[in-house]
């Protein structure tokens, strides 16, 4: 079974996927060396672990656990917040160093990156294997991180590559392995698959990669969609999906949630930590030039579940104060004033370029076309004197009160060096010994 | 063209060319260089000897054109060579004063850097992390310090070296 071929080129193309082991808490370790090798998670201003180091994981602490459970589990952990200063260098360094190979490299995630090195050998004088292998270790001596890579002739593969085997791992399927990798793989570790199509999958008799990839064409055509059939393409050794490194210009939602504590039921409280998302959002459409036709808010209990509502606007709009009526109104729809939140979040749907807005009938374009003026300004100050300099009478209880974190600052925010403010720091990761 | 100097050819026929220097920038003289070399190239039947470069003549002060300031270089590269292995530390103690490096001030430390005899690196050493010169007798590695107070460090059971450090920076104001 495991002798199928579905490749018989090794390496009809070469990409490489990178995927940081236990990101956050590895560059926590980097900078803290005393913490090396300890329990550790990080997440402790959101009160649940959003990043567990293997030491952690090891003794059962999972993401995603609230921290008294995290603590109950392993009593000597260590919790730190967040700090998401530290793992962006961290991360924009990981990328520069893959760059000095190729500038073929794709930012999927802080931590995670393609690059396709096809045709590199030559010029590197290294074999695929070697560019990769030297790329971990560059990566591993100069940031004090590990990674587990994988390398393959597809991007879904390559990523299957670099799950194999982790933490720090290196794994290689060329063409002609790869049914030897499907085989023990369950089909919902397949990135891209999830739980719905691994349901479906299994009513079809698959539940491993290697059984899908078997599907003949013609039944995969019939019974998936277009992402589906992809996937099924890529798995096979098919390169489908390129990768992109122009930087990201354009996006399909953007979305943006604030966790606070403790949790609440102050309406006002709540609805100001909406109107600064709103407000976050819209300063992140404005950034790109667009404009949402929808708008989705949500409130998430202390039991984690949430509750939301959605408006479409009468025309796409990135400026707060011309809809913060109608967050109102989407706030009070699922509002409810007996319960506890823990969240507020809210995604601009449907974003569509901010230049070829058509006014309606019923708009005022002299009125609107100030607002957007007005916000032109507010963006400029923001770049001078930080983010929100300029915001909503109604986000402004949250600047009274605190912007509602969680704990202790980070070890960084701590440390405010000669030259200093508080919003600018010096650009290189600081290390935390005393020596 | 009073003064001239002789630049020697790497290969070819023609043994030297004959640049003005002195009153033309230097890219001038490049460019010219290299369209002689290109003749040189393009056909033998045109040997160059000499090459008169005459340079215009300006009334008053030039203004600083963008190639006259092509070789600056900012702060950030001139103290972080590699930015992307060096990190930042806040210096505590006074064990390396006597190298000038004291406490509060911030040094630069480049990760994965081979240190050198009398490089001053950061080690972890049986467990205490600590800034010292590099010393190596041939395979014994010491660690001394720069204040007569320290006595010199041998690694007893291991050894981590987190980095050299490769710059030092102090501020006195804001």
């Amino acid at each position: 079974m495991t002798d199928l071929i579905f490749s018989l080129h090794s390496w009809p193309r070469a990409i490489v996927h990178i995927d940081g082991d236990a990101f956050f808490t590895s560059c926590e370790e980097a900078i803290h060396p005393e913490l090396k090798g300890k329990p550790l998670i990080t997440g402790g201003e959101r009160g649940i672990v959003a990043c567990a180091s293997y030491a952690a994981k090891k003794l059962g602490v999972k993401r995603g656990v609230p921290l008294h459970e995290a603590r109950k589990i392993c009593p000597g952990l260590t919790v730190l917040p967040s700090d998401y200063e530290t793992y962006s260098l961290f991360s924009r360094r990981m990328f520069a160093i893959m760059r000095r190979f190729t500038p073929d490299v794709e930012e999927y995630s802080i931590d995670e990156a393609f690059s396709d090195i096809t045709g590199m050998r030559r010029a590197l004088r290294l074999t695929y294997e070697d560019i990769a292998l030297k790329m971990k270790t560059d990566i591993e001596r100069e940031l004090g991180i590990t990674v587990s890579v994988g390398l393959s002739i597809t991007k879904v593969l390559a990523k299957v590559a670099s799950k194999h085997q982790k933490p720090a791992g290196l794994t290689v399927i060329k063409g002609r392995d790869i049914a030897r990798y499907l085989n023990d793989l369950p089909v919902e570790k397949i990135w891209g698959i999830g739980p719905a199509t691994t349901n479906y999958l299994a009513k079809l008799g698959c539940r491993t990669a290697l059984a899908f990839v078997q599907l003949p064409e013609k039944t995969v055509r019939q019974k998936f969609t277009k992402p589906g059939v992809e996937i099924w393409q890529e798995l096979r050794g098919e390169s489908v999906y390129p990768v992109v490194s122009e930087e990201k210009s354009t996006y399909a939602s953007i979305s943006k949630t604030k966790t606070f504590a403790p949790p609440t039921s102050d309406a006002d409280y709540l609805f100001a930590q909406l109107a600064r998302n709103v407000e976050s959002a819209c300063i992140k459409a404005r950034r790109y030039a667009l404009a949402p036709k929808k708008i989705v808010v949500f409130l998430k209990k202390q039991n984690f579940d949430s509750a939301g509502s959605e408006a479409a606007l009468s025309r796409p709009c990135a400026c707060p104060l011309e809809f913060s009526g109608v967050i109102r109104d989407l706030f009070n729809a699922c509002y409810r004033p007996r319960e506890l939140y823990r969240a507020t979040g809210v995604i601009l749907l449907d974003l569509v370029a901010d230049s070829s807005i058509q006014y309606t009938l019923f708009d005022d374009p002299v009125h609107a076309e100030k607002i957007k003026d007005v916000y032109a300004v507010a963006d400029e100050l923001a770049e001078k004197f930080g983010k929100h300099a300029v915001h909503l009478g109604s986000s402004h209880f949250i600047e009274t009160v605190g912007r509602g974190r969680r704990g202790p600052p980070t070890a960084r925010e701590r440390t405010t060096l000669e030259g200093e403010t508080k919003r600018r720091h010096l650009g290189l990761p600081l290390i935390h010994v005393k020596t | 063209m009073e003064k001239t100097r002789d630049i020697p050819f790497a290969e070819g026929a023609a043994p030297f060319v004959r640049v003005g220097a002195g009153d033309i920038p230097g890219y001038v003289k490049m460019i010219d260089l290299f369209g002689a070399l290109q003749a040189q190239t393009v056909s033998c039947l045109c040997r160059i000897v000499g090459l008169q470069v005459n340079g215009e003549v300006c009334a008053g002060f030039p203004s600083p054109a963008e190639e006259e300031l092509r070789d600056v270089i900012s702060f950030d590269e001139y103290l972080v060579a590699h930015p992307e292995t060096s990190f930042l530390l806040s210096v505590t103690g006074d064990s390396m004063a006597g190298a000038g490096i004291m406490e509060k001030d911030l040094v630069i430390v480049e990760r994965g850097r081979e240190p050198k005899n009398g490089d001053i690196i950061l080690a972890e050493v049986d467990g205490n992390w600590t800034m010292k010169y590099f010393r190596k007798k041939g395979k014994t590695v010491i660690l001394e310090a720069a204040n007569p107070k320290y006595p010199p460090i041998v690694p007893q059971t291991q050894m981590c070296i987190a980095g050299v450090i490769t710059a030092l920076v102090r501020k006195y104001h804001k």
